[in-house]
């Protein structure tokens, strides 16, 4: 409201410095001449200053003077001969000086209505920041602790707060920048060491590297048995193929965890996982790590279920795009179809089957291995 | 001297002092002008020793070696070819592994570079032009969008 | 509070309209009211405009990331003055700072034009009116600085850091100030075309335009210099680089301008080619404008390009410049020619002037604009450099320096060179004497660094020179003397205090350019290096953490090489997280005129440091130069004499014709 009040005035303002000198009364009529007149008389009395400080000498002020007055006789000439000074204005003038009072208002408001966001109100990050918390978003709740970090960035408490918040926002980097400034201020526990791995997995697009499987190891060294560390040390180790390994491990962690443990419906999922995959490559290693397995959907346990959703679709999408660029790849469909199987989602295993024949060419020996693949996880091509 | 004629050699020696001055500006750009080339090129440019060109391309991934002293050797590449440039002094900051470059110098007898000047991009959304057209025009690099 | 700010520029647009069209119509129908409607207008447009600009600059003082262009350059922990200049730190908020600058303008003209014919005024006003409409357009539907984000977001993308610096919060102001102050030379010009007349008062009005538009420029160029010179990191002052090279051609255009308009204003003669200079000038400082707004060249330092705006400004250019320069063609023949003079007198100096300004200036320009006319013809990629500009323009700038002492020797109409030469006997002793000195006494001096040091030495004189003549130095008792000091006109000091900055700044760059020394090596901390008679140790690197980066700082102890210690270098490189971007901060001590200047390379590998060190003599001056250069404009600025010329040497005679004016 406030603002159509501002933007009326405003425009009111703008017009009448139109309007007021169009509707002025008529000037006292002075032409260009008169005013060169002015000027010249101007020029006479500097002149005339200068000559009397001493700055011109005397012939030459008068010379000067001389020509200055010439110069005023020519003018006044010119003035005569104009006659008139303020030609009465037409019709068409004065259309014209109306098209203008009324071209104000007129461009202005169509501009603006078409460019300008009048309803949306201004809104400076503090008094963002200073509402009252519980209408904020998580957005501003994440603003506001990190304008607090920014102007106390030693307080490692905040650090340790936010930084799990970001994990599960999914942004990684930031995640492992706070679990190092916590772990950097507070000092190093198995949690915020264990979380820092997680957060450089997770920055990693979820393969766990050397770096975070370092994290991991001091989370160990710390703690001998934790849990988060020790699984994820284990999907390591699957994801670099040694399946066998892996399973050893999470038997092992299955065997030493107390009963309650929320770990323990991720570790089993993870070992059935491991076990198919031994099963399915004859017990032989299995080199590719890449597209979701088991593994990283177990990776993913702690996640809340959209988030874990997310994630693996997101996985799995980003593998299905990778194939429609480089359809050759055999392996690539068949780890599309399994994908897809271990989603729960068939329909669209069978549906990659399609495109995967079709890619490799129907009746080809990869075509055939692929159907051969897909028919060993349950799926039929169609007719 | 009449006043014409006055004038005249006023204006011819205006006129002698342009044309003095335009043949200077030619000369020096045949000269002084350095020609851009992407490694690519040069197969088909035909180059003096010595001849002052500019290089431009991406810093190929794991050629940055330096040594123990000011010297720096790297390869720019185009994705085709790559050259092999050494040079000696601080490279600027945004100087990195397969990002954009122009590097103005010449060829030693040694087929390698000789950079006097390097420039790298200048923020994280400016390719060099020349770099950026090139690379288009080889179809290996697409704009990013916004 | 933002929606005002849009729509206080929306409405300005809407004047502006009103201003281009309503005074002109008034003035060539001879309707007062109409006329007088020019002057309301253009100080409400101000006032709207400027509304707008300091709702911007509130915008990203509170960071309110619902407007775009705050989003997409600041940030909520930028330092509260980079918060500020952030507002002219990007392409939209800079183009309102120049539409700012000219409704400004604009203004000082309504109000000061008082005395102005009101005809010639309305013009003048009308004629800036195009500009702003052209220009509030352009923001308008292409860069427009209060487009909205909805939902806002929470943090912004931060400036880009090389231009978080205290030099960029001074230097598009100042640099503007200059662009767009030549606008008003434009106005007048193109007015007295349509007007058909054209006097010594037009140049007297123009004068002072022309003067406060080239020191704002001087400033302007002096700080991006200043700038490059010590953010970038590369120890230079001066790249050639088209962005320089775009503010550099309007300067030299607009020193010819500034002279040419003396010979008009005291000797009405060359009129057709001043009002050719200011049309070029102001179309120069288009030019600059696209050259930078749209990225058509590669710059080092372009920092905010789209093609698709340049299309508009494009257009811009080519109505502007294209239309004025068709108006000069029909109508300038109907403009009285000007007074004749000798070719040996201050007039003529001053044509000589313009000759070898106008020139460098056209030389700039292909230089410039030579790689694109090739790219568009051939596809073949050059670039031109600092060797085609050392060819082309060193050697037209030497003759004009050397000229310069001359030039306010001489006397109006009809001079004596001779007895200028006999008058500047000591100058000319005095760089002799310098070129000596060089050769003798500095180490490592070439015959040409010694003959440069020579030219500056000779301008520098040369100003002190004509200073000492007019006070009647050692030829009138010292009272007699002091009075004519006190009595001197400012436009006789401020040509002086320019010609004496011009030495200056050629001092510094003759200093640089061939007695720099320079060092790359690789120190690990504790080793220490010499240069230039200093010992430099290089103590480590501490990490600092900065309130929006984080840096590690390289520390350098300085001492003689007796081993007086002179204090600490701190040379740095930040990194600046939001962008992910480094910067080098360069370490730079002040020893009287001279610096050491230590930039900080990369990690060798055995846990060393690359280093790079210069010595750099005398490199101040060009800055202090340009500063001197700026104050003479200044005082010339102020002078308040009569400025209608005399003829010195033609007392006795009659004018050549009307419009000349003996004093």
């Amino acid at each position: 409201m406030l603002f159509w009040v501002i933007a009326g005035l405003l425009t009111l303002g703008a017009s009448l410095a139109v309007l007021m000198p169009l509707s002025g009364r008529r000037g006292a009529g002075s032409a260009a001449g008169a005013h060169d007149l002015e000027v010249y008389r101007d020029q006479l009395s500097e002149l005339d200053r200068d000559a009397s400080r001493g700055l011109i000498a005397a012939a030459e002020a008068e010379q000067a003077r001389a020509e200055i007055a010439r110069r005023i006789l020519k003018a006044d000439r010119d003035i005569k001969s104009d006659g008139a000074l303020d030609r009465p204005e037409g019709k068409a003038l004065r259309a014209v000086a109306v098209a203008a009072v009324l071209a104000v208002p007129v461009v202005s408001w169509g501009i603006y209505a078409a460019t300008g966001s009048p309803d949306l109100p201004s809104q400076p990050l503090s008094a963002r920041l200073d509402k009252n918390p519980a209408d904020s978003s998580v957005d501003e709740l994440i603003a506001r602790a990190e304008a607090h970090l920014a102007a106390n960035p030693d307080d490692g408490r905040g650090w340790d707060v936010l930084a799990p918040i970001y994990a599960r926002m999914g942004r990684y980097p930031e995640a492992a920048t706070a679990f190092q400034n916590a772990i950097r201020l507070d000092g190093a526990t198995a949690a915020r060491e264990a979380g820092l791995g997680e957060a450089l997995a997770g920055a990693a697009g979820g393969v766990i590297t050397d770096e975070a499987q370092a994290a991991f190891q001091r989370a160990l060294q710390l703690e001998p048995g934790h849990a988060k560390a020790s699984f994820f040390l284990a999907s390591a180790l699957a994801q670099e193929g040694r399946v066998g390994e892996a399973r050893q491990a999470w038997q092992e962690m299955i065997a030493s965890m107390p009963a309650d443990s929320p770990w323990r419906n991720a570790v089993t999922q993870a070992l059935q996982a491991a076990d198919s995959r031994l099963a399915e490559a004859g017990g032989a290693p299995d080199e590719q790590a890449a597209g979701p397995t088991r593994d990283d959907m177990d990776a993913a346990a702690d996640m809340s279920e959209e988030d874990r959703t997310a994630m693996i679709e997101g996985m799995v999408a980003s593998l299905d795009a990778k194939l429609q660029q480089n359809p050759d790849d055999v392996e690539g469909w068949s780890r599309l179809i399994r994908s897809y199987m271990v989603l729960g989602k068939a329909d669209a295993a069978r549906d990659a089957l399609q495109r995967g024949t079709e890619a490799l060419g129907p009746g080809s020996a990869g075509a055939t291995r692929l159907s051969d693949f897909a028919a060993s996880v349950g799926i039929e091509a169609r007719e | 001297m009449t006043r014409k004629q006055k004038r005249l050699s006023v204006i011819g020696g205006a006129l002698g002092f342009l044309g003095l001055a335009v043949a200077l500006t030619f000369y020096a750009l045949g000269q002084k002008a350095s020609y851009f080339y992407m490694p690519a090129d040069l197969a088909g440019a035909t180059l003096e020793p010595g001849q002052r060109i500019r290089l431009g391309g991406l810093v190929e991934k794991g050629t940055i070696v330096r040594d123990q002293g000011t010297e720096v050797s790297f390869s720019v590449t185009d994705m085709e070819q790559s050259v092999k440039v050494a040079y000696s002094g601080i490279l600027p900051d945004l100087f990195r592994e397969e990002q954009g470059v122009i590097t103005e110098g010449s060829f030693g007898t040694d087929g390698v570079f000789h950079a006097d000047s390097v420039l790298a991009k200048h923020d994280e959304t400016y390719m060099p032009k020349e770099v950026a057209d090139g690379l288009k025009a080889k179809g290996v690099w697409q704009e990013e969008t916004q | 509070m933002v929606e005002i700010g849009h729509f206080a520029l929306v409405l300005a647009f809407a004047l502006s309209l009103v201003q281009s069209t309503i005074p002109l119509v008034g003035a060539r129908s001879a309707n007062e009211r109409m006329m007088a409607v020019g002057t309301p207008v253009t100080l409400a447009g101000f006032a709207l405009v400027g509304l707008a600009f300091v709702i911007l600059t509130i915008c990203y003082v509170r960071s309110d990331f619902s407007v775009a262009n705050v989003w997409e350059n600041s940030h909520s922990l930028k330092p509260m003055l980079y918060k500020i200049t952030g507002t002219w730190g990007n392409h939209e908020g800079s183009m309102l700072l120049w539409v700012l600058i000219l409704t400004f303008f604009g203004s000082l003209v309504a109000v000061f034009g008082a005395n102005l014919p009101a005809s010639l005024r309305a013009t003048v006003l009308a004629v800036q009116g195009w500009i702003g409409t052209a220009f509030l357009l352009f923001i308008l539907s292409t860069s427009n600085p209060f487009a909205r984000l909805s939902p806002a977001p929470i943090e912004g993308r931060d400036l880009n850091p090389i231009l978080q610096d205290v030099g960029l919060a001074i230097h598009p102001p100042l640099l503007y100030l200059g662009y767009v102050g030549f606008s008003v030379c434009f106005s007048f010009a193109v007015a007295a075309l349509i007007d058909g007349r054209i006097d010594a008062a037009w140049a007297r009005w123009v004068r002072p335009w022309t003067l406060a538009a080239w020191a704002f420029l001087t400033g302007g160029i002096a700080m991006g210099s200043y700038w490059a010179y010590y953010e970038l990191g590369w120890g230079g002052f001066w790249f050639w680089d088209p962005v320089e090279n775009a503010s550099f051609m309007p300067w030299l255009a607009g020193t010819a301008l500034l002279h040419s308009a003396i010979v008009m204003e005291k000797r009405s003669a060359l009129k057709i080619w001043t009002l050719l200079l200011a049309i070029l000038t102001f179309s120069l400082s288009l030019l600059g404008t696209f050259l930078v707004r749209s990225g058509v060249l590669t710059s080092v330092h372009a920092f905010a390009t789209d093609p698709s705006r340049g299309v508009f400004i494009l257009c811009i250019l080519i109505i502007f410049i294209g239309g004025s320069l068709a108006l000069f063609a029909i109508r300038s023949s109907s403009l009285t020619p000007g007074g004749i003079f000798h070719p040996i007198s201050r007039e003529g100096a001053l044509v000589l002037n313009n000759l070898f300004l106008t020139t460098a200036t056209a030389t700039v320009l292909v230089g410039t604009l030579y790689p694109l006319v090739v790219e568009a013809l051939s596809g073949e990629k050059i670039s031109v450099g600092a060797p085609f500009f050392d060819l082309t323009f060193g050697p037209l700038m030497v003759p004009l320096l050397l000229l310069v002492p001359f030039g306010p020797l001489l006397a109006w109409k009809r001079g004596d060179a001779l007895a200028a030469a006999q008058r500047l006997m000591t100058a000319f002793a005095g760089s002799l004497l310098a070129v000596m000195a060089t050769m003798l006494f500095v180490d490592k001096a070439s015959v040409l660094a010694a003959l440069g040091v020579g030219l500056s030495v000779w301008l520098i004189l040369g100003a002190l020179t004509d200073i000492a003549l007019k006070a009647g130095f050692g030829s009138v008792p010292a009272a007699t003397m002091l009075r004519r000091l006190t009595g001197l006109p400012k436009s006789i000091y401020g040509t002086a205090l320019a010609h004496l900055g011009l030495g200056l700044t050629t001092l510094g760059i003759v200093g640089v350019m061939s007695l720099e020394t320079e060092n790359i090596l690789a120190m690990k901390p504790g080793e220490t290096t010499g240069i230039s008679g200093y010992v430099l140790r290089f103590d480590g690197v501490v990490p600092v953490r900065g309130p929006n980066y984080t840096e590690s700082q390289a520390k350098f102890s300085l001492a003689t090489e007796s081993g007086q210690p002179l204090g600490q270098i701190v040379s740095s490189k930040r990194f600046y997280p939001v962008r992910q971007m480094p910067t080098t901060e360069a370490g730079i001590r002040t020893i009287g005129a001279s610096q050491l200047y230590i930039s900080i390379g990369d990690d060798t590998a055995d846990g060393g440091l690359v280093v790079r060190i210069w010595w750099k003599p005398l490199v101040t001056l060009i800055w202090i130069g340009t500063l001197v250069m700026m104050l003479g404009g200044a005082v010339s600025l102020f002078d308040r004499r009569l400025r209608i010329g005399a003829p010195a040497g033609s007392r006795r005679r009659r004018p050549a014709q009307p419009e000349a004016v003996a004093r």
